[in-house]
């Protein structure tokens, strides 16, 4: 075995793993934010009447889509000015990890969350008189597209603060990398799917008012569907760094580890992107034609079921990885 | 810096069992408190047809909120749950302003108090949907689409536990953190007091809010 200054090696995973978090962070957030902006200008030219509160409303729905981006700057900051005290070269593991999954996983919320906030400005010109409903409605959809970029905080957060200086480093340095990428990476494509679904409600609740009962219900139940391939991943990552892993020279093992983390992670983003168009028509049908509510959740969730089985495969093939390999 | 990330706390050993108090956020959720009952007495107090300012405020507050509670749940069960969101909102809210008091903290900024509203709205979301559907029509939505979904429903309804208390932990604790090196790398020079606007009263406000549209959210789901 080499010798290894592992403080140092601490430390640039520390430094690496806040550039990758608050890099890829940046992404998503600022393109719905631009969204917001965008169709904030259409709606203000259809109706200048009303400029002051379609300002008000970007505004908060802005605030609101930031919040992915704020998780992966904390994330960061922690990693550069945490003291990390006497770590052991797991830790770097760990660090570099945390940093991956915030990074990835602030994408996807961060462009989905900006949608229902650029739709609510949009319908606000159309509805002025819906003005609460639409505000309300926005804040609640972009809140739950951002469960995702939830899941990646809570994952790095563990990554960061728990102790594994008992376990070997052999196998566990590629779970703790692969449990980063599991939830990172899926997360991108739940949380653009959900932002999906969430704009399409802001739209209808500004062409039919009266229906924001059924919208909303109906947005939530995609979203928590469209949501399920990001539980894979967390499902993955918590076993993944919970798990403890026998100590093996081979690197076979270390490698399957990565890979589960990575296949569940690759695997979960068309799904949930999938997922996230199928409650996208679904919502934006239902506000247009309410008797048929019934008709139209039943065929998402079917629709949603069979989009889905490729997270599930890839799932599978994870679990394989981990307990059989 | 370096006390980043460490929390005062007393650990008290009980029969083999550790408790852990964490002092700060004990204290600073009864100063919550605290506020919230003088800020209910000034309103209620000289009450009567002509309203003074205090009043205005307070029924306008609560008108609203009624209103946003019937058009989740509907009329007939208004009476029942506004109170409960109402005052889950005004806790929320000044925990997260009492930030920008100077030596004060927001409660909101430890896991424990999010977690435990959090886990206080899923169960009264829960207890509501088997007492107005029955138990059989309630056990009967986990199996939805289909059988073998159970263990995924299960999983997804739990997950809404993480991601309504980690929202407004994330944004909270992450404003506190942002302000703190900010003010720390400026020298305490001009910025902090547009940070504290900007995440104390702006983003507390409107987390505080999204927290309790949610739980009111998963109630009317429940009860639907």
């Amino acid at each position: 075995m080499m010798e290894f200054d592992a403080q140092a090696w601490v430390g640039a995973a520390a430094v690496v793993g806040a550039g990758i978090a608050i890099g890829f962070g940046a992404i998503g957030a600022a393109i719905g934010e631009g969204y917001t902006a965008a169709l904030a200008n259409l709606a203000v030219s259809r109706n200048p009447k009303i400029s002051g509160d379609i300002f008000k409303n970007m505004l908060v729905g802005q605030a609101v889509a930031e919040s992915s981006s704020i998780f992966a700057l904390v994330v960061a900051i922690l990693l550069l000015f945490m003291d990390m005290g006497n770590a052991t070269m797991l830790k770097a593991a760990a660090l570099l990890g945390a940093g991956l999954c915030m990074g990835f996983g602030a994408i996807g919320s961060g462009i989905g969350s900006g949608f229902p906030a650029a739709q609510a400005c949009l319908g606000l010109s159309r509805q002025p008189a819906a003005s609460a409903r639409l505000t309300t409605n926005m804040l609640i959809g972009s809140a739950v597209c951002q469960t995702p970029a939830i899941f990646s905080l809570v994952v790095a957060f563990i990554l960061l603060f728990m102790d594994f200086s008992a376990e070997p480093f052999n196998p566990t340095w590629a779970a703790l990398i692969g449990a980063g990428l599991s939830t990172g990476l899926a997360a991108i494509g739940s949380g653009y799917g959900g932002g999906m679904a969430a704009g399409s409600s802001c739209e209808g609740v500004a062409r039919q008012p009266e229906t924001i009962g059924n919208v909303t219900t109906i947005m939530l139940v995609g979203q928590a569907v469209a949501q399920t391939p990001a539980i894979f991943g967390l499902l993955v990552s918590f076993i993944l760094i919970f798990k403890v892993f026998p100590e093996t020279a081979q690197i076979q093992t270390a490698m399957a580890l990565l890979s589960a983390g990575l296949c569940t992670g690759f695997g979960g983003i068309g799904p949930g992107l999938g997922n996230g168009m199928a409650a996208e028509g679904a919502v934006r049908w239902v506000a247009r034609n309410l008797p048929s509510a019934a008709d139209l959740m039943r065929i998402m969730l079917v629709g949603q079921a069979v989009s889905q089985s490729t997270a599930i495969y890839a799932l599978v093939v994870s679990l394989v990885l981990i307990f059989v390999v | 810096m370096g006390d980043l990330g460490r929390i005062h706390q007393l650990i008290i050993s009980v029969g083999g069992q550790k408790l852990t108090f964490n002092l700060e956020v004990i204290l600073m959720t009864w100063i919550v408190i605290a506020a919230l009952l003088v800020f209910g007495v000034i309103i209620s107090r000289k009450s009567g047809i002509l309203p003074h300012t205090m009043q205005v405020v307070g029924e306008l507050f609560v008108g609203q909120f009624y209103q946003l509670t019937e058009d989740a749940v509907g009329k007939e069960y208004v009476e029942k749950y506004a109170p409960l969101i109402c005052s889950v909102f005004m806790f929320v809210v000044f925990s997260n302003w009492l930030g920008i008091v100077p030596h004060l903290e927001e409660p909101t900024k430890d896991l424990n108090t999010p977690l435990s509203l959090g886990i206080m709205g899923f169960v009264i979301a829960h207890y509501a949907g088997i007492r107005s559907k029955g138990f059989k029509a309630y056990a009967k939505e986990y199996f939805q689409p289909v059988f073998f979904m159970m263990p995924l429903n299960v999983i997804g309804e739990v997950a809404k536990i993480i991601s309504i208390s980690f929202r407004l932990f994330g944004n909270i604790m992450g404003g506190s953190i942002i302000i703190l090196v900010i003010t720390h790398l400026c020298f305490s020079v001009l910025l902090p007091p547009f940070l504290l606007a900007f995440f104390g009263i702006f983003v507390g406000t409107v987390q505080a809010f999204v927290f309790t549209m949610l739980t009111l959210v998963y109630i009317s789901i429940q009860v639907k």
